[in-house]
């Protein structure tokens, strides 16, 4: 058991809750612990997996998603999740989290949304709302935030789904579904920074979130809810396709490769110069 | 015997076509020979030449004398090649190679198969019976050679040259394909890459057989993400391999040190081109020793392999998956454009039995970092049985959690360094050619190994006293490779196709050795045996 003490975490971080709630839905789930692989990146958010009894590889800032792709790729049998933050999955690893759409593979993407830069002490992270100052805005933010659901939905993730920290049961229940579903699923979760958002609260969101009663299964419509914010900010399964086809890996561990294989390649003609 | 061809054009034209199906039937008709080429970074126009020569003793090289033959597709042709025309060589103009083509047109309504025609043309001059040809070539191909053969009649070139075929049985590789097959013998099933000059063919080998055996190639978005795919893979249990050039290399490197603090088992090849930034993409260059040997931040160990033959890189690329398993490191394959795209007969036996990996299993109480005498920590992976494999790229703990305890970090620090000691002893020894208490050594590495090799007996021959010593590995150096020779009294010469001499500094900086002469190439072409013996020869005279 993690001793909270030895967690990095400030004390009433948002990410305590979505640390309880993973605990409780990797119990819950029909799958043994020895297949669960976490991958993260670095952040306060990346550390996540430290706080878990999973396997992890905790990587480098921004890749968690290739990590977890060429896992899942070389052993389709894992249960594969990369878990970071915005500025991790949104910022240094934008280019990765787009393509990781196209990919087709059946992971699940966690990402703590705070909306600010906690460990590097509250710059402005892809999600900051416009305007907002924060260390290294001054003056405010002069980027519009990218909004990580309806990127998702447009690259064609089968499954985009919001949680929020607060809402802990709701939370542990979407996290589940989006580990069950067959194919990307991204989970994007509100959590609240204590030391560096003063503006996105426990109490702010609790004024906004609204939970979805079923999934909207039409892109279209999808895209209208995710794009929500302000006012009211949607709680819930955004988008689901269950027809959109996964892509298999191929089951290569102790599948070796044989002599025959080999010699069946020693007549190979040369290829194009490239 | 020998013969050599050059067969220019402009990309597209067909002298890529030329050389790859002269090749295919020297190959199937037991010919020693070696080609190679230099080609312009564009799909369409430039000018491209492909180089073949073919001889009744093993050549692995270009031979760098005056052609015997060139083959114009091109006008660029004649003003380039021609003027290094011998003089009783044989020259197909751009009018001659304008004949064939109607002629092909004429006869097969197709001008493609003026390619085949000019392969005839070819095998004709070095006295290839038609009959023989037919039967190695590509079946339907028959008509379009015996065309060439008539052709060679007609201008009176038959058996100009005649070349008799002594190879026996052998393997025909290009550097690439030798690196990828060597790859597959050392049991790497996952390869994730970027495609980038002159790494992409092994990418290409890899996606092609992926098709039918158990391995995985992903195309990845960048080169970034096709490390830290590969590192995903070898976490997760199954060996994998990346491969670039300079510029994708540059962007891979925060995955080398990854690996490094990981002590994730990782292959990369770096094959290089000249540089910096885009440099020239297409040509050949020995450029990037010294990033390969310090990419990546921070201190950890690795090895670096530069192999300069075919069957020495399908030795090392096998061995290295053994050695970045044993180990827990990256190993590097750095080779370069001209060995990339050359192709060459390997007439030893090519050994097919694959590296079987180990599947260690552990309980719960399992430390992926465990502290151990030799630094090497026991290597399982996810879902084998209840020891769950943490992985931080942060310092860490023994099991793999991030630790800020200052003591156990220079405990780390040195565990990892460690197996630095391990390998001063495990290493690749140089290769010798002549006598190893000749009064001058000529030291490389990498790819210029056959042509100091054919060079060294040239001298001899001449009675010039020489030797040659290649280094397949190239770090680290360890004072137990060059025990055996008396390095420090004989005169050393330092052959590298880069600007600087990265190689004759990193003998002085890790060996002490002091190199007297600096052979270097850096206009982005190999060396030839001819260029390089007559510069050798004025230094040794």
């Amino acid at each position: 058991m993690v001793q909270r003490t030895d967690i990095a975490w400030c004390p009433g971080c948002g990410n305590f809750p979505i640390r309880d709630v993973l605990e409780k839905a990797f119990q819950e789930l029909p799958i043994p612990m020895k297949n669960i692989v976490l991958t993260s990146g670095i952040g306060q958010a990346a550390k996540m997996p430290q706080y878990l009894e999973v396997n992890y590889f905790n990587g480098l800032h921004g890749r968690s998603l290739p990590l977890a792709a060429g896992i899942k790729l070389a052993r389709p049998d894992l249960t594969v999740i990369a878990y970071s933050g915005d500025g991790c999955n949104y910022g240094e690893g934008g280019n990765h989290f787009i393509h990781t759409m196209r990919k087709r593979l059946d992971i699940t993407i966690l990402t703590s949304n705070n909306q600010v830069y906690g460990l590097t002490k509250g710059q402005s992270s892809p999600t900051t709302d416009f305007a907002v100052k924060t260390a290294l805005s001054p003056r405010g933010n002069q980027n519009i935030p990218l909004n990580p659901l309806t990127l998702a939905i447009t690259m064609g993730a089968p499954f985009v789904a919001r949680g929020f920290a607060g809402e802990r049961d709701h939370l542990t229940e979407l996290i589940k579904e989006a580990i069950l579903f067959k194919g990307t699923a991204l989970v994007d979760i509100l959590q609240p920074c204590v030391t560096f958002n003063k503006i996105n609260t426990y109490q702010w969101y609790k004024e906004r979130v609204f939970k979805l009663e079923k999934p909207l299964t039409d892109r279209y419509e999808a895209l209208k809810m995710a794009d929500l914010w302000g006012d009211k900010i949607p709680l819930g399964v955004i988008c689901r396709n269950d027809e959109a086809p996964c892509r298999e890996g191929k089951a290569l561990l102790r599948a070796e490769i044989t002599e025959d294989d080999i010699a069946a390649q020693l007549n190979m003609r040369c290829v194009m110069m490239r | 015997m020998e013969f050599s061809v050059v067969v220019g054009g402009e990309a597209g034209q067909g002298a890529f076509s030329v050389e790859l199906e002269l090749t295919e039937i020297l190959s199937e008709l037991n010919y020693y020979f070696f080609a190679t080429k230099n080609y312009m970074s564009r799909i369409r126009g430039g000018h491209n030449y492909h180089m073949i020569r073919i001889a009744d003793v093993p050549v692995h090289a270009l031979s760098g004398r005056k052609w015997d033959m060139v083959v114009a597709l091109d006008d660029e042709t004649e003003v380039r090649h021609k003027p290094n025309l011998h003089e009783k060589g044989i020259y197909l103009s751009r009018e001659l190679t304008d004949k064939i083509q109607k002629e092909s047109r004429e006869t097969f309504k197709d001008v493609t198969s003026s390619n085949t025609i000019m392969v005839g043309v070819i095998l004709a001059v070095i006295g290839v019976s038609l009959e023989k040809a037919v039967e190695a070539a590509e079946s339907g191909n028959g008509e379009y050679l015996k065309k060439g053969f008539e052709i060679a009649d007609r201008w009176k070139l038959t058996g100009t040259y005649p070349i008799e075929p002594k190879a026996g049985d052998h393997c025909k590789f290009d550097g690439n394909q030798a690196l990828a097959f060597g790859a597959l013998l050392g049991g790497c099933q996952f390869m994730a890459g970027y495609p980038m000059t002159p790494a992409t063919s092994i990418m290409h080998y890899f996606a092609t057989v992926a098709q039918e055996i158990p391995v995985h190639f992903e195309q990845a978005e960048d080169e970034i993400s096709a490390i830290n795919m590969a590192l995903g893979a070898s976490y997760a249990g199954v060996r994998s391999m990346v491969a670039t050039s300079g510029g994708g290399f540059a962007l891979m490197q925060e995955g080398v040190s990854l690996a490094g603090m990981t002590e994730t088992p990782i292959v990369i090849t770096v094959a290089q081109r000249p540089g910096p930034a885009t440099g020239l993409p297409t040509r050949t260059e020995q450029g990037e020793l010294n990033f390969v040997i310090h990419a990546g931040h921070g201190e950890f160990p690795r090895i670096i392999f530069a192999p300069g033959s075919i069957d020495e890189t399908i030795t090392l690329a096998r061995m290295s998956f053994e050695l970045a398993d044993r180990y827990q490191i990256p190993v590097f394959l750095l080779t370069d454009q001209y060995f990339a795209d050359s192709v060459q007969i390997v007439a030893d036996v090519v050994e097919t039995e694959i590296r079987k990996r180990n599947y260690t299993v552990f309980d719960n109480t399992y430390k992926r970092y465990r502290l151990t005498e030799d630094g090497i920590s026991p290597l399982t992976f996810p879902g084998l049985s209840d020891a769950l494999v943490k992985l931080d790229s942060d310092e860490h703990n023994e099991e793999g959690k991030i630790t800020e305890d200052l003591n156990l970090r220079v405990r780390m620090v040195e565990k990892r360094l460690k197996k630095f000691e391990l390998l001063q002893i495990d290493f690749v020894p140089p290769t010798l050619y002549g006598n190893k208490n000749a009064s001058s050594i000529v030291l490389c590495w990498g790819s210029n190994k056959l042509i100091v090799k054919e060079v060294i007996e040239k001298l001899t021959q001449e009675g010039i006293n020489a030797a040659a010593l290649h280094f397949g590995q190239v770090y680290p150096l360890t004072a137990h490779m060059v025990a055996p020779y008396r390095l420090a009294g004989t005169k050393l010469i330092c052959v590298e196709n880069n600007a600087q001499g990265q190689f004759a500094g990193l003998l002085k900086r890790e060996l002490g050795l002091d190199v007297a002469h600096h052979v270097l190439k850096y206009n982005g072409e190999c060396f030839t045996v001819e260029e390089l013996f007559q510069t050798l020869k004025n230094i040794l005279r």
